[in-house]
């Protein structure tokens, strides 16, 4: 790695260890990975665990969505809860 | 003569021709019984053989010494025909490996020559062929090729073999080459392979079943495949550079013995079924090499680790060691490195108007989409606790966020102070709840939410508040007020706004998800204007 390291411009070196603080950021956000030991979670892991994490929070966002429109309908379509509920739905 | 084929299920006889004999019929009639002794000497096979000139070949009796395992002992006792050609190919042959030697001594001569010519002797019979056989050119070039593949010293061509032989012996020869594939592979493996020689061996075990195959394609091409494998993982063995070097000389090995074969294909209807059968397996080969080529790569580094450390134990040579070290390294870090592409790539695809090149730079996105969905999904929580909650008292608690986010978010930034009039959805801002209302007042959308009490806000709100609280200051000049809602801070605007502040993002999503639908909050300030 240092050679490949020296080889590299020094704008591929920045790149590594803003790539590896970001990774690190990431790790954080992501709650199955802060759990674990991170010093031991590959790069390639914590990515793969961002993106299934970002599956669900999609999903999750779906669902919250519906769940509100149904509420939405239970209730007061002046009140102002409605309003936030739309505005929430309608993100 | 009599071929006295050693029994080619006993590995260790070679010496039972009598019985080897009756065992394989010979379509061939094989001259009278002549034994030729084959003496290993100085790891040469000298061949002692009354039968100066026999035309018979007994190629079973080759494949079964081929077959029998390299237990030979020195002295075998090999029926050869050919005398001449046996001393001939005696000395060129260096029986470096026993099990190979005995059946490949064996020369092409046969009485049908015929055969010969359309077998692909070339390929099977080294240059031995050339002393004494009449062999046409074609067999001595394909044999030099062949032989050039493989080591001089190993002879691992197979002896050619009339296809009407074949076509009888064809079972058992399978089950030869099995054998003799098995203890091929078993050297080969055992001696920490010299390149040539797995790939030799694995021509050779190529051809010997691609001749087989006329009669018995079936189990002639599993036990190619078979074969086929082991030369492969054999192969494998041998450091990566040795791999590729090995499997070339295999292939090219093996798209001799096409050539021979089509050249075969003259012969008599075994010979060309034996070619198209050939072909196939020897595509397979080559398949199979390239499937294991891509195994070799794709497969974890610990069989290279294994091979390049028993490379290393058998050459004993440190430039090998740390060459081989660095090339599974590299490999090693390349599959790393195209694990984490396409990790970022399938990333990149979640992420919404995601435009950016740059790993760094879409990390930062990346990151900044997750808070924001992180905040979406709590606030969107928080709403739906809010709505069933009806009654007066609860106004209090309603959710800062859903608030917040129907005001376009940021702009209640302050807001996050329990008393604050206005629901503080991100929480979190230090805004004092006077200046707060006052600066967010004429931009609130809903007199009804000014009514509401400031909802306590969520620590975690408060935190994500804090970010965009500056933004809101700031935006709050920029953004256009509606007509309506002078106070309304459409999150969409907001966001073009943040946009052109060059606001970091995460801003901008986490107040109003404009990434995700851009005009989603214009129904916000409709429908407070309405109820206002």
């Amino acid at each position: 790695m240092s050679s490949r390291r020296s080889r590299q411009s020094g704008a591929s070196r920045i790149t590594d260890d803003q790539i590896i603080e970001l990774v690190s950021k990431l790790r954080q956000l992501v709650p199955e990975i802060r759990n674990r030991r991170s010093d031991k979670v590959p790069a390639s892991k914590v990515l793969q665990e961002t993106c299934n994490y970002i599956r669900s929070l999609h999903r999750e966002v779906d669902d919250l969505s519906e769940r509100l429109s149904q509420l939405l309908a239970t209730i007061d379509a002046d009140s102002a809860e409605a309003s936030i509920i739309r505005s929430l739905i309608s993100q | 003569m009599y071929h006295c084929v050693p029994d080619f299920e006993m590995d260790d006889d070679y010496s039972i021709p009598s019985s080897n004999g009756v065992a394989r019929p010979r379509k061939s009639s094989l001259p009278e019984d002549e034994i030729m002794e084959l003496l290993w000497q100085n790891g040469q096979v000298v061949m002692h053989s009354q039968n100066q000139r026999s035309t018979r070949r007994s190629p079973p009796s080759k494949y079964d010494d081929a077959v029998i395992p390299a237990e030979q002992s020195a002295a075998r006792e090999i029926r050869s025909e050919q005398e001449p050609a046996a001393h001939n190919q005696n000395s060129q042959l260096f029986m470096q490996e026993d099990e190979m030697a005995s059946w490949l001594h064996y020369p092409l001569v046969d009485d049908d020559p015929a055969l010969d010519h359309n077998f692909c002797a070339d390929l099977l019979y080294p240059s031995n062929n050339l002393g004494n056989c009449t062999n046409p050119t074609l067999r001595t070039n394909g044999v030099t090729e062949l032989h050039q593949a493989v080591t001089s010293e190993v002879w691992t061509s197979l002896p050619p073999i009339p296809p009407a032989r074949r076509t009888e012996l064809a079972e058992s020869k399978a089950q030869n080459f099995v054998h003799f594939s098995r203890h091929k592979a078993k050297v080969a493996g055992g001696e920490g392979l010299d390149q040539n020689a797995p790939s030799s061996s694995r021509s050779a075990a190529v051809v010997r079943e691609s001749t087989v195959v006329d009669s018995s394609d079936t189990p002639a091409v599993g036990h190619k495949l078979h074969v086929g494998d082991r030369g492969c993982a054999a192969t494998k063995g041998d450091a990566s550079a040795g791999t590729s070097s090995a499997g070339g000389g295999g292939v090219s090995g093996v798209k001799e013995m096409s050539t021979c074969e089509v050249t075969v294909s003259s012969s008599p209807g075994c010979s060309s079924a034996s070619a198209e059968p050939a072909l196939k397996p020897q595509a397979e080969d080559r398949k199979r090499k390239g499937r294991e080529a891509n195994d070799t790569e794709c497969h974890s580094e610990d069989v290279e680790f294994e091979s390049v450390d028993t490379k290393k134990h058998a050459r004993g040579s440190t430039t090998t060691k740390r060459s081989r070290a660095a090339e599974v390294h590299n490999l090693s870090e390349r599959r790393r490195r195209d694990r984490i592409n396409e990790k970022m790539r399938a990333l990149q695809e979640l992420i919404p108007r995601c435009n950016k090149s740059d790993k760094a730079s879409m990390l930062d996105e990346a990151i900044e989409y997750l808070k924001s969905l992180q905040l979406q999904v709590h606030m969107m929580s928080m709403g739906c606790g809010m709505v069933p909650m009806m009654f007066p008292g609860v106004q209090q608690y309603m959710p800062t966020m859903g608030m917040g986010i129907g005001m376009g978010m940021g702009m209640e930034m302050g807001i996050n102070r329990p008393m604050m009039p206005f629901p503080n959805l991100l929480a979190g801002s230090s805004l004092p709840t006077p200046s707060a209302a006052a600066h967010l007042g004429p931009r609130f959308p809903l007199p009804a939410f000014h009514m509401l009490p400031v909802p306590a806000p969520d620590p975690s709100r408060m935190q994500a508040a804090n970010q965009p609280e500056q933004m809101l200051n700031s935006l709050g000049a920029q953004l256009p007020s509606q007509p309506r809602f002078p106070n309304f801070v459409d999150p969409y605007q907001q966001y073009v706004a943040a946009h052109q502040m060059q606001v970091p993002l995460p801003q901008n999503e986490a107040l109003g998800q404009p990434s995700s639908s851009k005009p989603r909050t214009n129904k916000g300030p409709e429908n407070l204007g309405n109820h206002q």
